[in-house]
């Protein structure tokens, strides 16, 4: 399976890199995960692009595994996920959510989807929705 | 609120459901008032679109008064009356200030699963199945809107609902198949399928200043509406004379249309007996999920250097595609699920200046409650049925 994965954001560089430092922004599991993380400007207007690879961190890969093993699902599905995140908070300023996924992408989620309905009171509070 | 949802293949009810609220800054609520079923919702009842769940709220045309709005929504105050355009899209990415916002690339909270599917995800949309993002549609009494400061249009003259209603979705989809056949003035346009969508492509292409413009389906009661409200030229009934090709040829001296478009889509009737019964074997044993019939012949009739402008709904994969013809007559494909938040506004100036008054095509009203009915009434063109309009 692929460890690397990557995404466009439509933002200037240095704003991209800043903002995934920051408290606000940082993507939890990817931090976690001891991905290599590197930034590029994209070709014409397009903004930044993200790469992420899990062989590429300090213990190469090997604490990517320890965590799938703890967390019993595939990884890259889920840096996909947070890459998602941070591109929709940023471009953005939410996370889309729907009444299938309204925690908005997360990759247990996709075999495991509410019926398109609106969520009553409780399980609007519990998606942590404003 | 009462609102109606998937059941299975081939069932809607109306069912009682808890109301929307407010989840992010830049949502609102509409109260609807007028909703309607599309084409496109037929593929879902009928079972062709995979990734639905029994409870799904159906419905992507619709349109009502702003109930509630989110923190991050300015333009838009409790009791705006709204169109809602059926893609969902965030305003802000490369896609969507590109004017593509039926390929938003921030709206649909399940990316994943349609990139495993299409290769890249595409636009959230309202009441499609969880590949477009599992969001509640909008045949219903409420719908939440997200990204409500990009979406919506506010209707502020007193036109009746059904005059504006389908800017929501199949007046901007007609008129998007017609722009991609780059009408200059005294064309012959070819328009597969005279449902709604075909009835607004033709329109389009007339008032886009096409010479000539062709209906085809195999209802006369259809191409009669499409010749005189919708101001085709000529019609073609395939079940009169299945060779739509060579009949396309004659009516155009010999030439072939300059832009053929497919408004028909996946569940295509295929006008060739034997290809018709195997696709149809294998849409029920879901190795192929996609008839081609209307696309064949499209791409056969077309002239050469012309255009084939598809805005049919496909879902997935289709065997024997005509790839020789296609790329030896040097033909142009454009399609897409329509960006309607492009078209939106010059198409509500339109209408209010009289150049169209797409109500034409409302042929049956119904009481929410009644979807079930409508539906059936629908599929099976029941009553010369072309557009079913609901009141919640």
């Amino acid at each position: 399976m692929s460890s690397r994965t990557a995404i466009t954001v439509n933002r200037p560089r240095d704003e991209v890199e800043r903002l995934w430092h920051s408290d606000e922004y940082r993507p939890a599991y990817i931090d976690d995960a001891d991905a290599a993380v590197s930034f590029r400007t994209a070709p014409g207007d397009r903004g930044t692009e993200i790469h992420v690879d899990l062989e590429g961190g300090t213990t190469g890969g090997k604490l990517g595994e320890v965590v799938q093993k703890l967390i019993g699902s595939a990884p890259l599905p889920k840096v996909k996920d947070d890459l998602r995140h941070f591109k929709q908070r940023v471009e953005t300023g939410e996370i889309p959510r729907s009444d299938g996924s309204p925690e908005g992408e997360q990759a247990q989620r996709k075999l495991k989807q509410r019926p398109a309905q609106p969520l009553s009171d409780s399980e609007a509070a519990k998606a942590g929705a404003r | 609120m009462r609102a109606n949802v998937w059941s299975g293949r081939n069932t809607v009810q109306v069912e009682n459901v808890p109301d929307p609220k407010i989840l992010n800054d830049r949502d609102a609520i509409v109260k609807i008032s007028s909703t309607a079923i599309c084409g496109s919702d037929l593929h879902l009842y009928d079972g062709y679109i995979p990734t639905m769940e029994k409870g799904d709220i159906l419905g992507h045309e619709f349109m009502g008064e702003i109930v509630d709005v989110g923190r991050g929504v300015s333009n838009l105050r409790v009791g705006d009356r709204v169109v809602v355009p059926f893609p969902i899209a965030c305003g802000n990415c490369w896609a969507c200030r590109h004017e593509l916002y039926s390929v938003c690339e921030n709206s649909n909270p399940n990316a994943g699963l349609a990139e495993k599917m299409f290769g890249h995800a595409t636009a959230g949309i309202f009441g499609y199945s969880h590949l477009t993002g599992g969001y509640a549609g909008g045949q219903a009494e409420y719908a939440r809107v997200p990204f409500a400061d990009v979406g919506p249009l506010k209707i502020e003259d007193g036109l009746p609902d059904e005059q504006v209603l389908f800017l929501s979705d199949i007046l901007p989809t007609g008129f998007m198949g017609a722009d991609f056949c780059e009408i200059q003035g005294g064309e012959s346009i070819a328009v597969f399928g005279a449902g709604p969508v075909g009835q607004f492509a033709i329109a389009s292409a007339v008032m886009l200043g096409a010479e000539q413009v062709i209906a085809i389906d195999q209802f006369d009661y259809r191409l009669e509406m499409a010749r005189n409200r919708a101001g085709a030229t000529d019609t073609i009934n395939f079940d009169e004379d299945a060779d739509i090709v060579e009949q396309l040829k004659v009516l155009t001296g010999g030439r072939g249309p300059d832009a053929v478009i497919d408004a028909v889509g996946m569940e295509a009737t295929d006008s060739h007996g034997v290809l018709h019964a195997a696709e149809r074997v294998k849409q029920a044993t879901r190795s192929e999920s996609d008839r081609g019939g209307a696309l064949r012949d499209a791409i056969l009739a077309c002239r050469p250097g012309g255009i084939v402008s598809i805005i049919g709904v496909y879902g997935g994969l289709m065997d024997k595609v005509p790839m020789g013809a296609l790329m030896n007559k040097g033909l142009t494909i454009k399609t897409g699920q329509c960006h309607v938040q492009r078209y939106m506004k010059p198409l509500y100036e339109r209408i209010t200046k009289g150049d169209i008054d797409p109500s034409f095509i409302v042929t049956h009203r119904l009481d929410l409650g009644q979807a079930p009915d409508g539906y059936e009434t629908f599929k099976h063109k029941q009553d010369e049925c072309v557009k079913v309009v609901l009141k919640p």
